[in-house]
């Protein structure tokens, strides 16, 4: 009985896959592009996320434009909705806050003495809520005899503008829409009549 | 011997089982419809938890919103709708079907359709490879392995 022995670039190089081998190399395709298609989806969502936030506004750019809709009895006289473009003229001081934040409890009387102090020189104090909902938010500003405009920031957007990373913080704008400054921290109203005396005689 | 391990872990499982039973049933029970519509929503100062089971003053206050309106006679989806339209869809414990997390939704489907199209087509294939050939021995005449493998018979004979 005579054995042939196959060469081994026959088996190496010529032998077709089997059924096995073709099912599991085409569910590997099958999978590679499902992945593909996923990764695909999601960096989409993460790159329209990302693009939403833009940049935040570093000291001497310009303050990103809003609307804000002023809670009422909290409006100094504006109306039902400001633009902070129609500010522009004043040195605006934009401070971001909620009831349930604890720092923003230590500025707060801080806040609305400047505003008592400087509402007649060029300055607004204006209180943007954050992530709040309104009985507390009231209560909040009831608690200080808060009077300086404040308002509910809608869905985020100015902090999304603005890029904030908690609360309180606070941008200092001057009169030609310009962020001066940007405090990531509770103020004292000495800080704040230091920062704000700078601006005006600026 | 294992048999007896066997019976430990499943004894030890079932001991392990109770007591995580018992210290959920010590913890006050949630104001079920309130609790239904805060487990759809995202707390909004803890990335990735849950509004229902975050103990933070934020989730307090929401969860003390939802009771307050649905004690005024709201409905659930007036409830998220209120949610979503003063904080974002990003509350959502579930993002909107629309917009720009569409894609969230239609990627799994496009896979899936992907998937079973490629699954499909070499299935296929499979069984148009494996019919039977016109050879009468049931080898493939033009199958060049088959050739190549003569060849070297009759060369070794």
């Amino acid at each position: 009985m005579r054995t042939t022995h196959l060469s081994p670039r026959w088996s190496a190089k010529c032998a077709p896959e089997s059924e096995g081998q073709v099912k599991g190399r085409s569910l590997l395709v099958a999978g590679v592009s499902t992945g593909i298609i996923l990764i695909a989806g999601i960096f989409f969502v993460a790159l329209n996320l990302v693009m939403q936030q833009g940049a935040r506004p570093a000291p001497g750019s310009p303050a990103p434009d809003f609307t804000l809709k002023l809670y009422p009895g909290y409006r100094a006289g504006l109306p039902e909705e400001i633009r902070l473009s129609d500010l522009r003229g004043n040195v605006v001081v934009i401070n971001f806050w909620a009831s349930w934040c604890v720092e923003c409890h230590k500025e707060a009387q801080a806040l609305e003495n400047v505003h008592r102090a400087y509402k007649d020189r060029g300055v607004v104090v204006l209180g943007i809520d954050y992530l709040d909902t309104e009985a507390p938010a009231l209560a909040y500003l009831k608690q200080y005899d808060v009077t300086y405009p404040n308002g509910i920031d809608l869905q985020q957007r100015i902090a999304k503008a603005y890029r904030i990373t908690g609360v309180p913080e606070t941008f200092f704008i001057d009169r030609d829409g310009i962020v001066r400054e940007v405090v990531v921290a509770p103020l004292t109203e000495a800080q704040l009549r230091a920062k704000i005396e700078a601006l005006i005689e600026d | 011997m294992m048999t007896s391990a066997i019976r430990a872990c499943i004894g030890l499982l079932l001991v392990t089982w109770l007591i995580a039973g018992w210290a959920q049933a010590q913890v006050p029970a949630p104001d079920e419809p309130t609790y239904r519509i805060a487990k759809q929503l995202n707390c909004p100062t803890c990335a990735g938890r849950n509004l229902a089971d975050c103990p933070t003053e934020t989730c307090a206050q929401w969860k003390a919103e939802i009771k307050a309106q649905l004690d005024a006679g709201k409905s659930a989806e007036e409830v998220l709708a209120y949610f979503q339209d003063r904080f974002g869809p990003t509350v959502l414990q579930e993002p909107p079907k629309s917009g720009i997390t569409a894609p969230l939704w239609a990627a799994p489907v496009g896979a899936a359709v992907v998937f079973l199209a490629i699954a499909g087509l070499v299935m296929w294939r499979t069984a148009q490879r494996g019919a039977p050939s016109p050879a009468s021995d049931g080898t493939d005449a033009h199958d060049p392995f088959v050739a190549a493998l003569e060849r070297e018979v009759r060369a070794g004979e």
